[in-house]
């Protein structure tokens, strides 16, 4: 019974939950906790699918072996061990194909940005942005509007020259301000992490949506800051040039939702709401404790009296 | 001066005149045009670290070694830019964090739109 209940509630977490849950818009108002929330829910999946794994073979062997309650005592014993032998490995393989993943992930994109940074230092036009004050300001040559971050131990925040002559100054402060905040809160780790969940999990089990919302939520997260810095409006009006300044092809959709989620924040920003963060981390708490507390402990209890330790 | 400010320059002398230097040529033009009083083995691990780094190709020349940035800096901009668009979340981390939430296909196709034009 555990093991099912374990199962439908890994199903739900992984397979109904994230659809609707980055197509709704109330996230946007505590996009923080709303990441928490995320990592909770990837996590109690996680969680699920070790307790499926460690439950079943346990009950199975329990359920069969309680119909002969003669044999139980003498036979039932190498059957059980076996069993929860096989259940443990295939724990470990679970939790080592995780970790595995999260490694590689992590030192690819430690080489490619450590090659990135060379290059970007290599190329810089330090003359162009004398006038900023930010240290690890680079400025590339290039008519192409753009602004992004290389994060890292050495991180760099890049802006190409058609960005600088795009924006005004006050603009290009919010940028920099935005950019700045990826870098403080180490947001590559959060999306790593997703990443690497999102790479090991079997593809009929996995969902891009998880990585797709928490990376939309993470630039609300650093648009707030940099909104805090310099008024919302320098931020907005940053956006708007760099979007329209390239000439977008019509198909991608997805992107213009998300933007279009942004820029209404920024146009009517609200104060965060305090109600809401609360009830999302007591939600993403309640995630990871309530199973365990409900389903696991009472199970351990009846499946440590069985297993031959 | 910093490494990292020595490595800048070096290679925006190399840039400049993009055909093979030798270190000498190097060090008189960084005295010359950017009144940079440098010793000459200074000059030379400079080059020595960007041709370890591959920025740099190192050109056997009779005795004297010379050297030559490998891409031109048009080129190496272009190859930077291109790989702050691409890698998308799910096939690796992604480098890097746009400000704006542009689509990195549709930048990728200006991109080789504007390479295109020179």
């Amino acid at each position: 019974m555990t093991a099912l209940l374990l199962g439908a509630l890994g199903l739900t977490l992984s397979l109904i939950v994230p659809g609707p849950l980055a197509r709704a818009h109330w996230p946007d108002r505590a996009p923080a906790a709303a990441v928490l929330l995320w990592q909770a829910i990837t996590l109690a999946a996680v969680l699920s699918a070790l307790g499926v794994v460690l439950a079943a073979p346990e009950e199975l062997t329990r359920a069969f072996g309680s119909g002969k309650p003669v044999a139980a005592e003498g036979s039932g014993k190498p059957v059980a061990a076996a069993a929860l032998i096989g259940a443990l490995a295939v724990a470990a393989v679970i939790v080592l194909r995780l970790l595995v993943s999260l490694w590689g992930v992590s030192r690819r994109s430690r080489a490619r940005r450590e090659r990135h940074r060379l290059l970007v230092d290599l190329l810089d036009r330090a003359e162009q942005r004398q006038e900023l004050d930010a240290g690890n300001v680079r400025v590339l040559q290039g008519n192409l509007p753009l602004a992004y971050c290389v994060p890292g131990r050495e991180a760099r925040v890049v802006l190409s020259d058609g960005a600088l002559r795009l924006l005004d100054r006050e603009q290009v402060d919010a940028v920099l301000a935005h950019e700045q905040t990826h870098l403080r809160h180490r947001h590559e780790v959060v999306m790593e992490s997703f990443t690497a969940f999102y790479r090991a999990v079997p593809a009929a089990l996995r969902s891009r949506a998880p990585l797709d919302a928490v990376h939309l939520l993470l630039e609300m997260v650093a648009d707030d800051a940099a909104g805090k810095r310099t008024g919302p409006a320098p931020l907005r009006g940053a956006l708007e040039r760099l979007t329209d300044a390239v000439p977008l092809a019509e198909e991608v959709v997805p992107e213009q939702d998300s933007r279009r989620r942004r820029m209404a924040r920024l146009a009517s920003p609200q104060s965060p709401s305090r109600a809401l963060t609360g009830a999302v981390v007591a939600a993403a708490v309640a995630l990871l404790v309530l199973p365990t507390v409900i389903l696991v402990v009472p199970w351990l209890d009846q499946a440590l009296a069985v297993w031959p330790l | 001066m910093a490494l990292g400010d020595l490595e800048r320059e070096i290679m925006t002398v190399l840039w400049e005149r993009y055909l093979p230097m030798t270190v000498r040529e190097v060090h008189q033009e960084l005295a010359r045009e950017r009144h940079r009083d440098l010793a000459y083995t200074t000059v030379m691990t400079v080059l020595d670290r960007l041709a370890k780094k591959s920025v740099v190709r190192q050109i056997k020349d009779g005795r004297a070694y010379k050297y030559a940035p490998v891409q031109s800096r048009a080129e190496m901009t272009a190859a930077v830019m291109m790989d702050a668009l691409s890698g998308t979340p799910d096939q690796d981390a992604a480098l890097a964090h746009f400000v704006g939430a542009l689509p990195p296909e549709a930048l990728r196709a200006a991109l080789e739109a504007i390479q295109q034009e020179r």
